[in-house]
Parts: structure tokens; sequence; C-alpha cells
């Protein structure tokens, strides 16, 4: 049969933004695939040129609307790196909450986004309304709803709320009572199963060669993971371990990378509680915004000649940024800001594991990779 | 206590792999500490010259293991005749291997590591890689997209933003800017201004009637 290039994109349910999967089929078999980016190429990395180091934090939070909270972090902790700010501890278990709350948000919004794609709408309702909990635990740090602009060079905006931890375990305690609920729309429905059951198989050696890392990697049975293979922030005074998914012998398919986020999703809700208990100064108690106990001074003006970098694991896989200090305003701005996406490098390798599935499985396949195209495009 | 690779065998690693590294002809490695956070960081730290950056690349995937390309980052320094053009490159050395066949056949037994039981080549390590380009027109580095495929997309993106080219590298496209977009223009490159640069429009003319591009009519 005669092969042909078909666009899907920019304007497709299956894209979950706005790009173009160039697909050469052969009748109904992909035979070829091209990714074609750069549709919402916004030039964050020009305009952080001209702003100081505060007043990227928003920026970076604009990178991707399903987890603000974990690029604001991971540009905080790259330019504590650069201006070698010492951050409080309590400001360090504040953050490790505000950043696993929402990874649960951002995995819930996968999720629910992932359900439409593969024919089950129900999922999407209930995934919206376990993350509206978390937004609003959120909403109480960082005061929107979504792009919270939390953190601050050397600590955190303002301390817990008054009653958020009896508001936060609450509500994780009922998260996870719920989180069984899926189960039962999910892994008891014969069409979410044959759809993500044995298509899009990947490897774990080829992922990492491809810079493929997070989820996505840890679905195909190796527990690599930035947060305690380069430890930061206060991940290794917890008692955690990743998820990892128990794949099959060809590699991780869709239904282990549904598989993987689920169990992510009760371990981060696992830690928050865990980090809410051992908190120092306990978690009822409230320090004013400003206090030494929540943000440490931090010089406003980077020399010429310094750099600093930070790997982070996000919700997607490992970001990070690479700033280099010795911009206008004697060292006020940037002089360079580099962004390292996940979804940027992950995107062409999802395309191209799709290459001998059916079209009917791309949007099983592609979603699968939890694409987000703010950042991608940055 | 969680789980978590130490400072101290993080520094050996990366001093075992500085000793090997720095005989590399035009290779300057050294160990950069950084002490802020809630556990210190060591870093190999490597200056390579444009003409070895090659076989530098060779010997840290298939001697040392270092198998993941992080990030590309192309830096422009319009003032500088030695380092006109900058090249950073993040990697990691993960030490993730394909996970064994258990014993039924038919499913796997997953990796878990033990971070205690990690030494030598395991040891998750960071590699920061700077290569600086002396003043030209046409910058280029040599490709490593074959090495680390991960490395494909970061090239493409440099060369389409600052304009770094890579030899060697198949299949260079605009990635990031419309494929329209005119030949030797690359928005990172320090000649372009932003549009309304060092113009406070909120305190110098609110109303925006003054607002108008320093460039309106000659960039596209």
């Amino acid at each position: 049969m005669a092969e042909m290039w078909i666009s899907m994109g920019p304007q497709h349910p299956m894209t979950h933004g706005l790009w173009t999967l160039k697909v050469k089929v052969d009748g109904e078999t992909v035979v070829d695939t091209e990714p074609d980016l750069g549709f919402i190429h916004r030039g964050v990395e020009k305009i952080c040129e001209s702003r100081d180091f505060t007043q990227i934090t928003t920026y970076c939070d604009r990178l991707c609307y399903a987890s603000a909270n974990t690029w604001s972090h991971a540009y905080i902790y790259a330019v504590e790196d650069l201006l070698e700010v010492e951050v409080p501890e309590r400001a360090e278990y504040i953050r490790l909450i505000a950043v696993e709350l929402q990874r649960i948000a951002s995995h819930l919004m996968w999720l629910g986004a992932y359900g439409p794609d593969i024919g089950n709408l129900s999922i999407m309702v209930w995934c919206l309304r376990e993350r509206e909990m978390m937004m609003d635990l959120l909403q109480e740090l960082g005061g929107s709803r979504m792009h919270y602009n939390f953190p601050r060079i050397g600590g955190v905006k303002r301390d817990l709320p008054y009653g958020f931890a009896q508001r936060a375990r609450a509500k994780l305690e009922l998260f996870k009572q719920r989180i069984q609920e899926y189960e039962s729309l999910f892994d008891e429905s014969t069409v979410f199963l044959v759809r993500t059951q044995g298509v899009g198989y990947t490897k774990a050696e080829e992922m990492i060669n491809h810079g493929v890392t997070g989820p996505n990697v840890r679905a195909a049975g190796v527990d690599y993971d930035v947060r305690w293979a380069h430890p930061y922030s206060v991940y290794s005074e917890l008692d955690w371990a990743p998820a990892v998914e128990r794949s099959s012998i060809k590699g991780a398919d869709c239904y282990d990378r549904y598989r993987v986020r689920v169990t992510e999703m009760v371990e981060s809700a696992n830690m928050v509680l865990e980090a809410l208990d051992r908190m120092p100064g306990g978690a009822e108690t409230h320090y004013e915004p400003k206090d030494p106990a929540i943000i440490a001074k931090a010089p406003s003006r980077a020399p010429e000649g310094t750099f600093g970098s930070h790997h982070f694991e996000d919700s997607r896989g490992e970001s990070m940024f690479h700033i280099v200090g010795g911009g206008e305003g004697r060292g006020k701005n940037p002089y360079r800001v580099s962004i390292r996406s996940p979804m940027f490098i992950t995107i062409p390798y999802a395309s191209k594991c799709m290459i001998g599935y059916k079209v009917a499985d791309i949007p099983a396949i592609m979603g699968s990779f939890d694409p987000c195209i703010g950042e991608t495009d940055r | 206590m969680g789980k978590r690779v130490s400072a101290e065998s993080q520094k050996e690693a990366v001093l075992q792999i500085l000793e090997d590294l720095s005989q590399i002809e035009g290779v300057e490695a050294e160990i950069l500490t950084k002490n802020n956070g809630t556990q210190t960081r060591h870093i190999a730290y490597i200056n390579c010259s444009p003409e070895s950056w090659r076989e530098l690349a060779e010997c840290m995937k298939y001697d040392h293991h270092i198998d993941y390309c992080s990030m590309i980052t192309g830096i422009h320094w319009p003032e500088s005749a030695e380092k006109n053009w900058e090249v950073v490159y993040h990697f990691l050395r993960t030490g993730v291997i394909d996970p064994k066949i258990s014993p039924n056949g038919s499913t796997i037994t997953p990796n878990i590591t033990d971070t205690r039981d990690l030494s030598g080549k395991d040891v998750p390590i960071e590699v920061q890689v700077n290569i600086a380009i002396p003043e030209t027109r046409t910058p280029s580095v040599a490709s490593v997209q074959d090495i680390w495929i991960g490395a494909d997309w970061n090239e493409k993106e440099t060369w389409d933003l600052v304009g770094i080219d890579f030899d060697g590298h198949r299949g260079m496209r605009r990635v990031l800017n419309p494929h329209e977009t005119p030949p030797g223009y690359h928005p990172l490159q320090k000649q372009h201004k932003l549009r309304y640069h060092g113009f406070e429009e909120m305190y110098d003319d609110a109303q925006g009637f003054l607002r108008k591009a320093p460039d309106a009519g000659r960039v596209k």
C-alpha cells in the first residue's frame, strides 16, 4: 500500500497542547514519525536576561500550568547554587511539601487527561475532583490557584498557615482512600486494559541514552531518581522509596507508565504526611513572613564568571536550570538562563517508540508519556 | 533516614574520573565543590578544547559509563576574543541497566539500588564540560549525537537559539523558532535586543504613547 504523511496537530485531542506530530502511515501502521514543536515558543530564556533574579520566578511558574510549583523550585535551587545561599531547614521542609503536593496535582491532571484519550471519560472528573483538594492546599500556601510564585531565593514566601497541617492530613488521608477507587475504574475496565497493555514498549537503558528520566524510566523497572542520586532538599531525612513498576520482559508499556504514576502519587502523599510530622519547629507553628526561620538573606547580584545549576526531579523527569551570572545592572540580571525541559527530550523519543503500532495506538502511547507543551516550547 | 548517595562516595568517584580524563590532551579537569544545600555536591568540572571534545566524549561514555546527556547550553560572549562562544554540557552518570528477567520468564525483577553498596563506576555523579570557542562568525563543535541520542534535540535547540553549529549532526533544523526564520538569525545572540529593552514602560511612558520598537522596520 502507498505510504503517506499525515499531520496530527497542531489542533488535535491527542497532542495535549499545541504541537504537530507528522505521522507516515502505511495503511493503519505507523512507519515513521516526526515531531514539530515550537508553536508556543515564548522566548522565556531571552526574557530572563532582562529580568532580575526574583522576577524570573514568575516566568518559571508559567512554564507548565500543570506543574508550576516544581518549575519555580527547580529555578530557585539553581539560583541558590549560583548565589551560594544556605536555606533554613524548616523552609526546605515547606518546599518539599509544596513540591510533592504539586507532583500529586500534576499526575492527577495527567491521569484526568489520559482517560479521555483512550475512551474513559468519567475518569476526568474524578481526577479533577481530587486535584481540587491539592490545589486548595497549594492555594493556602501560595495565594493563587495555579501559578503560586511560592519559593523565594533563600526560603519560602510564607510559612504554613494556621491549621494547614490538620487540613493537609485530612485531605491526604481521604486522597489515599479515593485513589483505591481508581483501580476499579481503570484496572477493571476492559477498554482501558486493551488499549494500554502491550503497546509502546520502552527499555530502561534505551530511555536513559535518549535522555528520558522520571516516572517514564521508573516504569521500566529501575529506581533511578534524582531525589536520591543527587540529594537536595530534605528528601534524605524522610523514609521513602521511589515508585518502581515490575514491567514485562519487553519493557514498560503504557499500562506500566500509568501504574507507576499512581504509586508515585501515594508515595508523595506519604512523604508530605511524614514531612508534616518531622518538620523542625512543628507544623502547627506559624512564623511571620521574612522570619529567619523560613527565609535566609540572599545577595541580589551575581558577579561575572559565576554560574550555577541544579538537577531537579520534576513530575515529568529531570528538569534543570543553568544560570550564568554577571548580566545587566552589574550582575542584577543573569547573563544567560538555560532551561532543560524533560518533555522537550521525551517527545522526540515518544514519537519514535510508536513506530510499528497502529494509528489508533498513537493517543495511548503519546499520552502515557505525560506531554506538557508549555515547558517543551518555553 | 531515607536513601541517598553520600557526598564522600561521590567525591571519590569524581576524583577517580578526573584522574583519567585529564590525561587527554587539551582537557583540564578539576573538582567543583558546592557547600550550600543540604548536602555537599561534588561536580566534575572539565574545560575542553574544541579539537579534543570528541575524544573526551568517547572516553566518558565508553570508559566511564556516563550514560545520560542532560543539557547543552550555548552562550554568546561578544566582548571576549578567546571565549567568543561557549558550549556547556551537563552529564549524569545514572548507572541504569535493564532489569533482569525473573525466573518464571514473564516479568522482570526491578533494579532496586542499595546506595550503601555503590562503588567505583556505579556511583551517580554530575559532570559539567565547558568548551570555549575563539572568535569566529561560524562557531561549531563536534556533534555527540551518535554517542548520546539525548544530545540530538539539545544540539538542535542550541543551534536554533544560539547559532552554534554541531559538525556531523544529522538532520539539523529549526525546532523552536518558526521554520521560515531567516538563515543566520539566532535570537539568543547578544546583538539581538528585546524590543522595548531598557525601557521602563511603567514609569517612563505609562500610557504607551512613545512605544515603538527600536528596530522597527529593520528586523523581520
